[in-house]
């Protein structure tokens, strides 16, 4: 049996207006590449939010490595080992991308940054010339790549990426996906949200579907893609 | 030409004040999206932490910098924590509120304490200066412009060379994005206020030895702030020396070569380089558009 990572349970959050997440459970053992999936405002998002410390619970419990981070700040959080690749990418988009890397270090006080870069440009070499050049001025897919970059800078045991497909070429979604699971292949528990959800469950283990704020279905990547009811919602077959 | 030539050296000299003023003011700004309406005050209270040191210590006023840095620098941390960070997320009509009462608050203490008095912080370099041909430059003013100067250096420093000089930069840009990094927001908020306070300090010292202290001296320097901020443009240090550099000039040269223009006129000035920058160029000279 794996360790548990990441065990989430009965979580309820909203923005005021009504809540978002109707009690949603999620379990997540070290070492998976999970999917999420679900539509447009299904509240994915709202969910690696409250992951993540920036969108408070209003019930239910996170428990992450042993640790209870319900309701923790995001620096708790990114200090206990989670980071979050936005959705939207959210660069500093006027500073150089060295500079969005080094503060995706901000926590750390080693002196091993630098080589922590080299490792994101292993990574992504089409980043290796660009160290340089203002966030804002890359393209879409390489800005996707230097936001996973600041992710992985914090060295994180789980990653969670929101959408990295949207808006890129399908060759570009590729090469990041791929990316994705090698990141996971040395040992990096993965979380990946996707609209793509061909894409999605082709990398992942497992995968979990949102609907509505709740979880309606749950499985192995290959019973999520044989499941008639997602393909008849996600895959349009 | 010499009288031209030394309206120019009094416009530059008028500007450094200008910049050491705008420059924590443009600071919270910028980063914190909160237009100070107390940024007066805490100038003046850089006045009398200054008049206080040399009055009663007598510390060179010059030599009060420092510690008036650090004295706002405290006063900033605790109000932006205590204070402002609660209404932060609030509408930008909440925090000029919020911050307009912290300025009453101050005014009022400081009658409560030094009464409506004018004081004044005089050296006894005060009134010498530099003669250059025809043209006087005074020591103090000359001297405030250096600092002024060193002062800009200083921040420009801290902002683009440390590691929470570009904490701060990230949550100017995008305070989620921020936080995911794992920087505190409520920190470094806190820390944002308590610089743009310690250089208004500074600011409040340098002002001392050149004009009258009294609770309400401050307030046309929240207004000539707001001035150089705007015509220099948001989010970066060099927008501010341009824009207090030229603001102080143009001051100077309106009153001295403009006909009937005279020294009642600063405010009327100032609001009409206000308005002409936000018609012609509405993101300053410097500035990046949002
Ligand atoms: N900051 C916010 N303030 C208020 N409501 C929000 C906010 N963010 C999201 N919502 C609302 O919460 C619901 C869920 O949104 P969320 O972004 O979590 O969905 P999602 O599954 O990520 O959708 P998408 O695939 O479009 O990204 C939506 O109805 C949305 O309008
Ligand atoms: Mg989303």
């Amino acid at each position: 049996m794996a360790e548990v990572l990441l065990e989430v349970r009965g979580l309820t959050a909203g923005y005021g207006a009504g809540p978002v997440l109707h009690g949603v459970d999620l379990d997540f053992q070290a070492g998976e590449l999970l999917a999420l999936i679900g539509a447009n405002g299904a509240g994915k998002s709202t969910l690696l939010g409250v992951l993540s410390g920036l969108v408070p619970p209003t019930s239910g419990s996170i428990l992450f490595a042993g640790r209870n981070l319900t309701g923790a700040r995001p620096e708790r959080v990114v200090r206990a080992g989670i980071a979050h690749v936005p959705q939207g990418r959210r660069l500093f988009a006027t500073m150089t991308v060295r500079q969005n890397l080094v503060l995706g270090a901000y926590l750390r006080r080693d002196r091993e940054v630098q080589s922590d870069i080299d490792r994101v440009v292993g990574y992504f070499p089409a980043l290796g010339d660009k160290l340089q050049r203002v966030a804002g001025t890359l393209s879409g897919g390489e800005q996707q790549m230097v936001a996973i970059g600041r992710g992985l800078m914090g060295r994180p045991r789980l990653l969670m990426i929101d959408e990295p497909s949207l808006g890129l070429a399908p060759k570009v979604v590729e090469t990041v996906i791929e990316v994705c699971q090698s990141i996971n292949r040395d040992g990096v528990s993965v979380l990946l949200v996707e609209q793509d959800v061909v894409v999605a469950l082709e990398a992942a283990d497992r995968g979990y579907v949102l609907e509505n704020g709740r979880i309606a279905l749950s499985g192995s990547a290959r019973e999520l893609q044989d499941d008639p009811a997602v393909r008849k919602a996600y895959l349009g077959v | 030409m010499s009288l031209f030539v030394q309206q120019v050296i009094l416009g530059l000299m008028l500007g450094g004040v200008y910049v050491a003023v705008a420059i924590g003011f443009s600071l919270v700004w910028g980063v914190l999206n909160i237009v100070n309406l107390a940024h007066g005050a805490l100038v003046v209270v850089g006045m009398y932490a200054t008049w206080f040191l040399f009055t009663h210590a007598g510390i060179d006023p010059f030599l009060t910098l420092p510690l008036d840095a650090v004295v706002l620098f405290a006063i900033g941390y605790l109000v932006q924590r205590g204070l402002i960070n609660r209404v932060i997320r609030a509408p930008l009509f909440f925090t000029l509120l919020l911050t307009f009462g912290i300025n009453l608050v101050l005014i009022n203490l400081f009658l409560l304490w030094f009464k409506a008095d004018f004081r004044s912080v005089t050296t006894s370099y005060s009134g010498a200066g530099l003669n250059v041909g025809a043209v006087t430059i005074p020591y103090i003013r000359l001297a405030a412009l250096v600092i002024a100067m060193l002062l800009a250096g200083a921040v420009g420093f801290f902002m683009n060379r440390t590691r929470t000089g570009f904490a701060i930069q990230a949550v100017g840009a995008d305070k989620d994005a921020a936080q995911l990094v794992g920087i505190d927001l409520r920190h470094v908020y806190a820390l944002t206020f308590a610089v743009g306070a310690a250089c208004a300090g500074v600011a409040g010292g340098l002002l001392s030895t050149v004009q009258a202290i009294s609770p309400t001296a401050g307030e046309p320097y929240t207004l000539q702030a707001f001035v150089v901020v705007i015509l220099g443009g948001l989010g970066r240090v060099s927008a501010t020396v341009v824009g207090g550099l030229l603001f102080g000039l143009i001051e100077v040269l309106a009153q001295s070569q403009v006909p009937g223009l005279g020294a009642g006129w600063s405010n009327a000035i100032a609001f009409a380089v206000l308005v002409l920058v936000l018609v012609l160029r509405p993101q300053g000279l410097l500035g990046r558009l949002a």
